[in-house]
């Protein structure tokens, strides 16, 4: 028997370790090939849910016994600090090198933000400038609601915090957080941020179906597109790098990686343009993908805070989208009854999805009712809006008391 | 500071600063379209 657990250890190891370990381990597995399928399927985001299903596929699965005689992989082990022994790992563990070089720094979070601000114009911005930002302010609600609410629950500011920023709906922008304020806890929090973000594509809808009554899903919202030349978007893009760099130096790095991104796309520089939307925003988000899958160890999973973030990552999602759907009534009522309140959820910065979820529900009411330069715009505010929220927390917990 | 005054103050905080930030570019805008050059400047 022995041997055939040794021969097998993959196998073997299911009957040497822990029962609730082995059990978590199964369950993970089975976990992780229903996330690939869905992505498959695209139920879920497939960029993310694929490479994540199967790293964490692979990770429970591929256990075997050292000369020591201990359990381990020899693909990731993210508990490595002892630099010496760090260059040994790394030159077994095949992921080992992209984790700490880019992963646990937070480049990779980083990189994609250079992507998503490739992708994004601030003409959609300028629309209506004061009406997207204030409902982006709205739907950062669950950030702050959820922090006092976990902070209740027993987790440390820095945790609290770092779950909270699940309700920016911006997955870079939790990891960058929870990497700095809960380095302990940042590969739960980032798997239930990315796991629940794929989500309000489904979730998000019904939401505001139940606080939107039909009649007002289909209001027709004038606007004009303003022209707006390359000269100005791109003073306008240095400016906000500028100020915001100089208010919020922690979150600099996420900060000028967006608009980095979006300055080379006003700056017309089709080289470096074509590489971040291309290779960089693609490439960072499939490692991103498969990192996160091969983190999910079945002892990180076991973690007895693992329950509470789980519950708290989804009520900070959704208090954000009330939020959201709140600010949408706020501008409505403020601009004479000519916005469409829908509009609102696009302030949850999860671009361009909740753009793309208030667009389809306002068509579904009124096949002519074209609200996406405005959904765009809001979404764009939430993405300023959540930076700016990180960078005050990762300033400020220190005011409050552990 | 407890958690429900840090929250709402680092709430404000997040508001104030975000809407600082959007009166920044809409004043900049402002000022370079009072800046363009007319027509009679141009020719």
């Amino acid at each position: 028997m022995d041997q055939l657990i040794h021969l097998f250890p993959g196998l073997g190891s299911f009957l040497i370790d822990e029962p609730a370990v082995s059990a978590t381990r199964l369950g993970l597995i089975i976990f992780g090939m229903v996330l690939a399928y869905y992505g498959f399927k695209r139920t879920l985001e497939p960029l993310i849910m694929v490479p994540m299903g199967v790293g964490m596929v692979a990770i429970n699965c591929a256990v075997l016994f050292f000369e020591n005689g201990t359990l381990g992989n020899i693909i990731l082990n993210p508990l490595v600090s002892d630099p010496a022994e760090l260059v040994n790992v790394m030159q077994i563990n095949f992921l080992q090198p992209i984790y700490n070089l880019t992963f646990s720094n937070g480049l990779i979070a980083c990189l994609v933000f250079m992507g998503i601000g490739a992708m994004s114009d601030i003409s959609f911005f300028l629309v209506r400038p004061w009406g997207s930002i204030i409902v982006a302010i709205f739907a950062e609600l669950g950030t702050f609601a959820t922090l006092v609410i976990a902070l209740n629950c027993g987790l440390t500011p820095g945790e609290a915090a770092a779950i909270g920023t699940i309700g920016g709906a911006d997955g870079p922008m939790v990891l960058f957080t929870s990497l700095i304020l809960a380095k302990e806890m940042f590969v739960p929090i980032s798997i239930i941020a990315y796991l629940y973000l794929s989500l309000t594509y489904v979730g998000y809808p019904y939401i505001v179906k139940l606080l939107i009554p039909a009649k007002y899903r289909g209001i027709e919202t004038e606007f004009d597109m303003p022209e707006v030349s390359r000269r100005k978007k791109f003073v306008f893009v240095l400016v906000t790098n500028t100020v915001l760099c100089l208010l919020l130096p922690v979150a600099a790095p996420l900060i000028m990686s967006f608009f980095l991104g979006m300055l080379i796309k006003e700056a017309e520089i089709e080289p470096l343009h074509d590489l971040l939307v291309g290779p960089i925003l693609y490439g960072s988000t499939f490692f991103l993908g498969l990192l996160l899958g091969t983190l999910c160890e079945a002892r990180t999973i076991l973690d007895p805070k693992v329950g509470i973030l789980l519950v708290l990552g989804i009520l900070a999602l959704a208090i954000s989208a009330v939020g959201a759907l709140f600010g949408g009534w706020v501008i409505y009522y403020f601009s004479k009854r000519t916005y469409n309140p829908v509009i609102g959820i696009a302030g949850v910065s999860c671009t361009p999805t909740t753009a793309k979820i208030a667009q389809k529900i306002a068509m579904e009411e009124n096949p002519y009712c074209m609200i996406m330069p405005l959904a765009m715009g809001a979404s764009i505010s939430g993405i300023i809006v959540s930076a700016i929220a990180t960078g005050v927390f990762v300033s400020t917990i220190g005011l409050l008391n552990p | 500071m407890n958690g429900l005054t840090y929250a709402l103050m680092a709430y404000g905080l997040t508001a104030a600063i975000s809407l600082a930030v959007v009166g920044l570019i809409v004043f900049i805008n402002r000022i370079m379209r009072d800046r363009t050059p007319t027509a009679s400047e141009q020719e």
